[in-house]
């Protein structure tokens, strides 16, 4: 069999019985699902939006820590909020995760409508320092 | 080029090709605006979406000039980090309202008149600052001429 050229990376924190992974690394880069701030503690999204935010950076702290990664590694990120309004809150909880340049290229759109009713999606590419 | 420093060059060509990066800042990141405009990994480059506000950072009366200053500012971005619009490969646009979609190609023809690259374009319901326009742009560098699109099954 051929040395198989990609890898498919389902975290402790996978969304049990969806039809994706977490993450696939191909070619020295990492393309992580969309992920939301469900507390899989809790089995709830976070009442306040901040508490949210966070718990997204985190879930997706797990995904790259599991695929070897880490924030450092992020060169893209893309955004998906329910509410604009939400923007502000949105950019101060992501410095605590990005506190220093140099920051990962990043878009921040608002969407119609999220899974589960979150407010905050996000999704990564990253791709591991030297 | 002096011939040492093309040595140099070539020596360090192969790091280059690997995972080092590069942030593109034409403005800078503030506590605002926590994002470099674009990161240069390896010979990929990841632009940031760019919204067409105008200088003083007003919505441009119409949705041309808004998205001509969208592009316009992403050329500024490729050019900053040694790119031009023929190594994009990859583009993402959020409009506000799809009814702008025909200005919207009109305009986008002019920059990309031949062998245009992969697009997506979807209707959102809001940009930053009350933007129409969002374009986002993966670019990679080849430094070789465009082979002609391959057409048909």
């Amino acid at each position: 069999m051929p040395e198989p050229d990609r890898q498919f990376f389902v975290s402790p924190v996978h969304a049990k019985g969806m039809p994706f992974c977490d993450a696939v690394l191909v070619n020295g880069t990492l393309y992580t699902s969309g992920s939301i701030g469900w507390d899989y503690d809790a089995k709830r999204l976070p009442e306040n939006f901040a508490d949210e935010a966070r718990q997204v950076m985190k879930n997706l702290g797990v995904v790259l820590r599991h695929s070897g990664h880490d924030y450092p590694d992020v060169v893209k990120v893309m955004a998906f909020i329910s509410d604009m309004s939400l923007f502000e809150e949105w950019n101060r909880v992501y410095r605590e995760f990005f506190p220093q340049e140099p920051f990962p290229a990043r878009s921040t759109v608002a969407v119609a409508g999220l899974a589960l009713g979150a407010r905050l999606e996000v999704e990564m590419i990253a791709v591991k320092r030297e | 080029m002096n011939k040492p420093f093309l040595v140099l060059s070539l020596l360090t060509l192969p790091f280059l090709a690997t995972a080092q990066r590069k942030a593109i800042n034409l403005q800078q990141p503030s506590a605002a605006r926590p994002l470099s405009d674009a990161i240069l990994v390896g010979d990929t480059l990841y632009l940031s979406g760019k919204l067409g506000h105008d200088a003083k950072g007003d919505v441009p009366a119409t949705f041309e000039e808004e998205a001509r200053n969208a592009l316009e500012g992403q050329r500024a971005v490729l050019k900053a980090a040694g790119f031009d619009f023929a190594d994009v490969v990859k583009v993402t646009v959020f409009v506000t309202d799809l009814k702008n979609f025909a200005d919207w190609n009109k305009v986008y023809s002019e920059f990309f008149k031949v062998d245009p690259p992969a697009r997506s374009t979807v209707q959102v319901a809001a940009l930053v600052r009350g933007g129409h326009v969002e374009v986002e742009m993966i670019a990679v560098k080849s430094g070789k001429p465009h082979m002609a699109p391959v057409s048909g099954k």
